[in-house]
């Protein structure tokens, strides 16, 4: 007998139930309060033991975590999961991680995670009763279906039935790597997090839920579960950049695309849900950019588990595919069918006024990123259509998606310096020439400086013109944009001195703290830019490529590359390549690399660990390739990467500007700041 | 020793869930009027952003007294049904 995979499977069933108990009952009492019809058990009752069932589903998911992680470091080889995806000698950190990395285990940590969620919701029940209620019924429906899929069509505790083995198959050595110990639960929270938005959203709309109130309690869920997914992606991205070995960190791979399509569209909703806020405007427009988006996580999931497109990064086709299929055709049927019977519920308040005005650079903004995400969902399921059309798969490579997404992502950049400039309802050419003359020049310098500098498009080969030319456009909208966030912020710390006498510091932390919400919005437009310049440096990257000796060296931008030893080690994971290169940057060596190539004895497969010298400049990256057969020689590929640094540096503050306008809004600081400074009028409201 | 502890789980849920609990927390529901305060806060607060974007500098001094204008309005139409809901008789249910 397998104690813990019978308690684990056992677990498994019972959240199942559970899920199911929380939906039926649920739904029985919310109808009973709508039309007033009281049954035998009191409706509030049923909605109470509902609330319960779907903190019990938590507690019941949760056990079936730990029984598989058990099963892991107990080497329990009867489970067929862990005997395909451990073996003794992994590290303990991986026997953790390899709870998601594969297709059954993955399944159960979204299943975990989507009942954390739901256990945080149900525990917050109080902000809204009724709401909360609704949220949570619509939650358990979308729990039933992953825990059925755990039941019925990818079990986790199944056990092996061949003969027994001595030890496991090993982890993917691709995963063997620190950052994949963190990155998929990153881009999980962020994936599985989508359900609660969409769960209030459709939930207030089948309620008619009188007011904004759920869209701010919305906007928060949604904003946590960019946050996640944000650093979910760029972990993956960093995480591409570490270990593939080509150099690049973004390759426009379906699941990469998977994951970067509900970005977009809550990216989009992060905007627009501002309007609604503001003005009652937009919505229809929000209550289907959520929908949209956790339809797309869905989507994203079907196409990396279903083998429907071909990558780097996706599962083995399987059999689950149907099952995506269809739970997305009933919840898409399901929103179509609430959203018409409720439509008149989301009339507007407001109508667009001018077409130069905030509301329209926000609406500018949505309809760029929409164009971005069916522009990329496009390019993603293109082998999909062609296959169905002309009978053969014919794959869109990323030319196809940098020629379209860079110029979108200009545009988008573009607005990210407009937008805040811009004036609710109408902004007038006086309006628009006093807050736009520092920007403009700063733009305008900018380009010049650059040119002067000897970024010019025009005298570079032909093949590099267009890469050139779009990071000469980067670099200047950037610093206009710079210039714009910074000058707003500037001119709100001068009103504040002015009638509080502050000094500087003091007065931008009472601005920000008065506003978080809109410091952190520009915050996290100044970290794209960041990311933006970052990335615009690809257009220079160079390469090159050569079978190393001792003492060969090559010579890339300032840096000499000069191969000091190579040799061989191992230990009982795995075997390793390696060479060991000093780095001179002229006649000073400023550091020592050791790129190796290693094979993973248990899989029986090989991988590459890069070796990087970053700084904020340029990256030195180096591959070891493997091994010339006739010399023994190792061949070594130098990439001079510049900017890249400032892609995780732009993270890095997008994450510091989400958090910052999230957290809860100073008014009890800024009271006491009043109170102490009567002259004070950022409280007061005009014509009070 | 599995079914041991699944027996436990179920119990421990089982009991947690069913628990008899006299008397669940009930709010009463949201109303045109939550809403309209809702909807009075915002504007109070657009008006708020407005003043302070004009001391910045941001707006000229008559795009300024007009968009303060049109806001006012529509605070004062909400504030007007708010009184009109105010002192109507409160139904049973909502009380």
């Amino acid at each position: 007998m397998h104690p813990m995979p019978q308690f684990g499977s056992f677990a498994l069933i019972l959240a199942l139930a559970l899920s199911a108990y929380t939906l039926v009952a649920g739904s029985i009492g919310l109808f009973q309060l709508a039309y007033n019809r009281p049954g035998r058990v009191s409706p509030d009752r049923l909605v109470e033991t509902a609330r319960r069932a779907g903190i019990g589903t938590f507690i019941a998911v949760l056990c079936a975590a730990f029984a598989l992680v058990w099963a892991s470091f107990t080497n329990d080889f009867s489970v067929a999961y862990i005997l395909h995806h451990t073996n003794r000698a992994l590290n303990p950190a991986y026997k953790f991680s390899a709870l998601w990395s594969g297709q059954e285990g993955s399944l159960l940590l979204w299943a975990f995670l989507l009942t954390a969620y739901g256990f945080v919701l149900r525990l917050r029940y109080r902000t809204d009763v009724r709401l909360f209620a609704y949220a949570s019924t619509i939650l358990a429906a979308v729990q039933l279906f992953f825990l059925a899929l755990l039941n019925f069509a990818a079990p986790p505790f199944a056990l092996w039935t061949g003969d027994p083995q001595p030890d496991g198959f090993g982890l993917n050595p691709l995963l063997q790597y620190p950052e994949m110990v963190i990155h998929p639960p990153m881009l999980y929270l962020g994936y599985v997090g989508f359900s609660v938005p969409f769960a209030f959203a459709l939930g207030a709309l089948m309620m008619r839920y009188p007011g904004e109130k759920w869209i701010r309690i919305t906007r928060r869920w949604t904003l946590v579960t960019w946050l996640f997914l944000t650093v979910g992606i760029s972990l993956g991205m960093h995480w591409a950049y570490a270990v593939l070995g080509w150099g690049g960190y973004w390759g426009w791979d379906p699941v990469e695309n998977a994951s970067f399509l509900p970005w977009l569209t809550a990216t989009a909703f992060l905007h627009s849900v501002i309007m609604q806020e503001k003005r009652g405007m937009m919505k229809q427009w929000n209550v289907w950019l959520i929908f949209t988006t956790f339809m797309l996580t869905i989507l994203g999931t079907l196409l990396t588990r279903s083998g429907i497109v071909s990558s780097v990064h996706a599962f083995a086709e399987s059999s689950i595919g149907g099952w995506f299929t269809t739970f997305l055709c009933i919840t898409f049927a399901v929103c179509l069918f609430t959203f018409f019977k409720q439509r008149k519920h989301l009339a507007t308040e407001h109508k667009l006024e001018a077409i130069v005005s905030r509301e329209s650079s926000f609406l500018f903004n949505n309809l760029v990123l929409l164009v971005l995400c069916f522009t990329v969902l496009f390019g993603t399921l293109f082998p999909v259509l062609s296959e169905y059309v002309q009978g053969s798969k014919v794959t869109m490579g990323a030319p196809f998606f940098n020629r379209v997404a860079v110029p979108i992502g200009l545009f988008l950049l573009f607005l990210t310096g407009v937008g805040p400039l811009l004036a609710w309802r109408a902004t007038s050419l006086r309006s628009i020439r006093r807050n736009f003359v520092l920007p403009c020049i700063a733009t305008v310098g900018s380009a010049i400086m650059l040119m002067a500098v000897g970024i010019r498009p025009w005298k570079v080969d032909a093949l590099d013109q267009q890469g050139s030319i779009y990071s000469l456009v980067c670099f200047s909208i950037g610093a206009g944009v710079t210039v714009a966030i910074f000058t707003e912020f500037l001119r709100g710390v001068g009103v504040v001195r002015t009638q509080t006498g502050r000094n500087f510091i003091s007065a931008a932390l009472l601005l920000t703290r008065r506003n978080n919400r809109r410091y952190g919005g520009y915050l996290v437009h100044f970290g794209i830019v960041a990311l933006f310049i970052g990335l615009a440096g690809a257009a220079f990257n160079q390469s090159h490529e050569l079978e190393m000796g001792f003492g060969d060296s090559i010579t890339i931008g300032n840096y000499k590359v000069i191969c000091q030893s190579y040799t061989q080690d191992s230990n009982p994971n795995y075997d390793t390549d390696f060479a060991l290169l000093d780095v001179y940057d002229g006649p000073k060596k400023i550091t020592q690399m050791a790129p190796e190539k290693r094979f993973y004895t248990a899989s029986q497969t090989t991988s590459t660990i890069v070796a990087i010298h970053s700084t904020p400049l340029r990256d030195l990256y180096v591959v070891f390739e493997g091994r010339n057969l006739e010399t023994s020689k190792p061949i070594i590929k130098v990439f001079l990467n510049p900017l890249v640094s400032w892609i995780w540096i732009g993270v890095a503050i997008i994450i510091a500007g989400t958090f910052l306008g999230l957290a809860p809004q100073f008014k009890a600081a800024l009271s006491t700041a009043t109170a102490a400074t009567p002259a004070l009028d950022l409280q007061s409201v005009a014509g009070d | 020793m599995g079914i041991l502890a699944a027996a436990t789980l179920l119990v421990a849920l089982f009991a947690y869930i069913f628990w008899p609990e006299q008397n669940p927390f009930t709010q009463r529901a949201a109303t045109r009027l939550d809403f309209l305060q809702e909807r009075r806060d915002a504007v109070m607060a657009n008006l708020r952003d407005l003043n302070f974007e004009f001391r910045a500098g941001k707006y000229p001094a008559e795009e300024y007294e007009s968009q303060r204008d049109r806001l006012e309005a529509e605070a004062a139409t909400i504030l007007t049904e708010i009184d009109v809901l105010e002192a109507a008789p409160t139904p049973a249910h909502l009380v």
